[in-house]
């Protein structure tokens, strides 16, 4: 009896399998359950915006709440993956994180939707934007960096802080003159040996974003302002060894030599960018992966493991320590393969919970809102109001909600502009007359209130109103029939400028 | 009730969320508004982009080598004697301080004004506020409803946020270019002002049920944007100067200067926390004379009007006036009978709010070319107007993130003889 007890208990505990076991479910073992899972509407309004950017039309909701079968939210993840508008999402939420509002290219962009479109993996992306001498748009990251803004000089500090923390989560900017004065881990050497790799950089022509490099043929000389100790470093990655220069004849330094005469621009035979492409992109490079799956992780859930995203060190830890490596770990293992951490992400109990209650953000329990970018608000708009998006509209979305240039985009503050725009942009009150086939034009021919009132939560917040919702609506427009068009314009003007809609819940 | 989740490392870290919900306490019940109408603390800093001359304004040289055309003349406090070109300033006097000691490092435009506008504070690898924006962040937005850092300028206005440094984008200044409201202010003519309160009681109610069963933060925030949004617009005849007596349009000037002047008085008694006014062309490099005979006037009228309208009103209690430039000019006259830029030695006026009326710190010497008393640079003049103002910079510090940096520069002190 005990025996056999024992057996049981032994087969209950035997671990499955871990190369068998989906990882969304491994996390879910170690994050908590404690809120209800979200409802049928609010994970596909949720899923649809961090997937495809935008909110699912009136009609897809319906098709999707009147789905019976169990496996339908796995389904619309797997759709949303291998929908066209998959590329374009990731391209524009990535182009945000890396970009922070420095600007655009469409070449850029074009780069960016290609690769997600290939699912080209994170290590071969982060290599062609570093080494940036790449015709197809990949030197973006890079060039617009090198620009001269304004008056300025070029920011090669900026550019050294950004690689630092956009690659590797660690944001060295302090370290720029001594030692970090709160993060022991986090040392002067580290931003001069990454700065030792851009420094020598240029942005050869400004409208092709063609990078070149002058030869590094010396380490970099600097010194702590409190120390004044004279030190020097190559190129380094932070923690990690110096990379050898080598070292050539005089007039020997370059495999292209640079010549005035005929406009050739000179490329060396030691160049130092190749050299941090090929160094930090890497399965060893426990930062880089760390900080890769930490982003994606706060752009599906809010907040990252690691928060402030880019002050990964030990006394500011995961957390969820567990869960960041396992991520991190799978991630390599599945050789930087984007798609599958965004599908593993989306799958776990933590993604797909209901946003209702309170409790710590960082212990995951229940969703965290997040704010919608721009370009998720107008597509969004566009889509709630069954309108088409123009360039122009798509310029003054920018300019209204978009966060200032080099403002990361991982807080984004209701404004005082924005606020206006939405009060009394001529386009935007537009959206909300019966034009043919908008939204307005179609329930404005509908007869019964309730049905309107159910149309319009639908199609802009993606969901059915509660009662008392329904209850407001109807009354609103049962005092105003007289003039109907202009009373559903209203309704769905409170509700395109409510908190609910310019959130992801 | 203290939120249990809540600990110090969670405002440390979460920097633009603990000050956005820091200032949504702008706005306060009508009780308590008198009341704090009393404790306000305001500024006003009239900008003279170019550099104006401190010797034909602040500190005049008459019958010196680099003297110029211009006489000094009395003043309304015994012993204190400026240039002629400030005849209704000069009856001010007793209300106000001037510091002609003042010695600074840049004299390129670009590189002055901001290095003079952010107080030039030790380098730290980071972007430090502009006055405005510093002062927006410690003293609040008061009572008003209003935007607490407006700046009134000729040609484009907007939301300009460079101005807040690492303080983030909130403590920006709201421009506004010719003194007309930001852009999309007005209501269309379409939507009447019943149909805009119908719309907007909706949002709210939408609202309201959205923040039910979550963190009020939220809505909070986006409500005190759409209040902000409401109350400029309640104060659309602010933009309208037409509707204000003659005899003050007359007083101030018709004038950019004079116009802009009567916009900021108009603001600050509406409790605006910080209001730039700036004035440009004084960069007179040729024909310096003439330049400033024509530029001064049209400071001097309006800045005294103002002057005596704050005192009028009781609100030199409350407000710190300032007006300076990026730097003043040099002794030396050119070959244009202009004069160059001067960082060495020149003068910035103050008054109202915590600052000593009638008195003069600092002297330069007989030609004027260099300071003869203790130098003060920009930075000892933030602590004087932080002090003015009651804010303690031995004690306040600005966190950038985990960063602790000081609000002036720390080997600074205040000029102590201007201070009340």
């Amino acid at each position: 009896m005990f025996r056999s007890l024992l057996i049981l208990v032994l087969f209950l505990f035997v671990p499955a399998l871990p190369a068998a076991e989906p990882l969304h479910l491994r996390i879910n073992r170690l994050i908590p359950v404690a809120a209800n899972p979200a409802d049928d509407a609010e994970f596909l309004r949720r899923v649809t915006l961090d997937l495809a950017g935008t909110i699912p039309t009136a009609e897809e909701t319906k098709r999707f709440l009147a789905d019976r079968s169990p496996d339908k939210r796995t389904k619309r993840i797997d759709e949303l993956l291998t929908a066209p508008s998959y590329a374009p999402r990731m391209a524009s939420l990535f182009h945000v994180m890396w970009m922070e509002r420095l600007g655009d290219s469409p070449e850029w962009t074009k780069y960016l939707t290609d690769s997600f479109a290939k699912n080209k993996p994170w290590d071969a992306i982060a290599k062609e934007m570093l080494r940036a001498d790449g015709t197809d748009g990949s030197s973006f990251f890079i060039a617009k960096r090198l620009e001269n803004y304004g008056q300025n000089p070029v920011d090669y500090s900026g550019l050294t802080r950004d690689i630092g923390r956009l690659f590797l989560g660690k944001n060295f900017q302090c370290c720029e003159c001594h030692d970090h004065l709160t993060v022991d881990e986090y040392k002067q050497q580290h931003f001069q040996g990454l700065f030792a790799f851009v420094r020598n950089a240029y942005l050869a022509d400004a409208k092709a974003m063609r990078v070149a490099e002058k030869p590094t043929l010396d380490k970099l000389a600097f010194a702590s302002v409190f120390t004044k100790v004279p030190m020097t470093t190559a190129p380094a990655l932070p923690g990690g060894a110096m990379v050898e220069i080598p070292q050539f004849a005089k007039g020997d330094e370059f495999a292209i030599k640079p010549d005035r005469k005929t406009n050739t621009v000179g490329v060396p035979k030691f160049r130092t960018l190749a050299a941090l492409a090929e160094q930090l992109p890497t399965a060893s490079n426990a930062d880089f992966s760390r900080n890769f799956v930490n982003r994606v992780w706060f752009l599906l859930l809010g907040r990252g493991l690691v928060h402030p995203l880019d002050l990964h060190h030990k006394d500011n830890p995961a957390s969820q320590p567990a869960v960041l490596e396992l991520l991190a770990k799978e991630f390599v293992e599945h050789k930087f393969d984007i798609q599958w951490l965004v599908r593993e992400i989306a799958m776990t109990q933590a993604y797909q919970r209901s946003s209702l209650g309170t409790a710590k953000p960082e212990s995951f329990a229940f969703a965290l809102e997040k704010r919608l970018t721009a370009e998720q608000l107008l597509a969004a708009m566009m889509a709630a109001t069954e309108s088409k998006p123009s360039d122009a509209l798509k310029a003054k979305f920018l300019k209204a909600f978009a966060n200032q240039p080099r403002e990361p985009e991982d807080e984004i503050a209701p404004s005082l502009k924005a606020a206006l725009f939405l009060l009394h942009d001529k386009d935007v009150l537009e959206l909300l007359k019966p034009k043919p086939g908008n939204l307005v034009d179609r329930l404005a021919r509908v007869d019964n209130t309730e049905i309107i009132a159910n149309e319009l939560y639908v199609a802009i917040l993606t969901r059915k109103p509660t009662a008392d919702e329904a209850k407001t609506a109807s009354n609103f427009l049962a005092k105003r029939n007289d003039r109907k068009a202009d009373a559903i314009g209203k309704l769905a003007w409170a509700l395109l400028a409510s908190t609910e809609f310019g959130l992801n819940h | 009730m203290i939120n249990p989740f809540c600990t110090p490392a969670d405002h440390r870290l979460n920097r633009r969320a603990f000050l956005g919900a820091a200032a949504l306490g702008g706005l306060a019940t009508p009780a308590f508004a008198e009341a704090l109408r009393k404790e306000r603390r305001q500024v006003l800093f009239v900008w003279l982009d170019g550099g104006i001359s401190q010797l034909e304004s602040w500190d005049p040289k008459p019958n010196t080598i680099f003297g110029g055309p211009f006489r000094a003349i009395p003043t309304s406090v015994p012993g204190i004697h400026i240039s002629e070109l400030l005849p209704e300033t000069a009856k001010q006097m007793h209300r106000l301080a001037l510091v002609r000691s003042v010695c600074t490092q840049d004299n390129s435009h670009s590189a002055g004004v901001d290095r003079i506008q952010r107080g030039d504070p030790k380098n730290r690898g980071v972007v430090y506020p502009y006055l405005g924006s510093a002062m927006a962040r410690w003293l609040g937005p008061g009572t008003s409803g209003l935007p607490p850092y407006i700046w009134v300028k000729p040609m484009n206005g907007g939301f300009i946020y460079k101005d807040a440094g690492f303080l983030g984008p909130k403590y920006g200044a709201l421009a506004l270019g010719d003194g007309k409201p930001p852009e999309n202010l007005l209501r269309p003519a379409e939507i009447s002002e019943v149909d805009d309160a119908e719309r907007n009681e909706l949002r709210e109610l939408a609202d309201k049920r959205y923040a039910e069963k979550r963190k009020a933060d939220t809505t909070d925030a986006n409500s005190y944007a759409f209040a902000m949004a409401a109350q400029l617009q309640k104060r659309v005849e602010l933009f309208d100067l037409s509707k204000l007596p003659e005899k003050d349009r007359d007083r101030y000037g018709s004038h950019d200067l004079g116009r802009h002047l009567l916009l900021a008085r108009r603001l600050l008694e509406e409790g605006v926390t910080f209001v730039k006014v700036t004035s440009y062309g004084w960069d007179t490099h040729g024909d310096n004379f003439n330049g400033h005979a024509s530029l001064v006037p049209k400071f001097d009228k309006p800045f005294a009007a103002m002057i005596q309208d704050l005192a009028d009103r009781g609100m030199l209690d409350n407000v710190l006036v300032i007006a300076m430039s990026e730097f003043g000019r040099t002794p030396r006259i050119n070959g244009h009978l202009g004069r160059d830029h001067w960082p060495e030695a020149w003068s910035v006026c103050m008054g109202g709010r915590g600052i000593k009326p009638g008195v003069v710190a600092g002297k330069t010497n007989e030609k004027g070319t260099d300071v003869a008393t203790e130098p003060h640079d920009i930075g000892h003049l933030f602590h004087t107007w932080f002090r003015a103002l009651g804010v303690d910079p031995e004690k306040q510090k600005y966190y950038n993130a985990t960063q602790p940096l000081p609000i002036a520069h720390e080997e600074m002190h205040p000029v102590k003889e201007v201070l009340a």
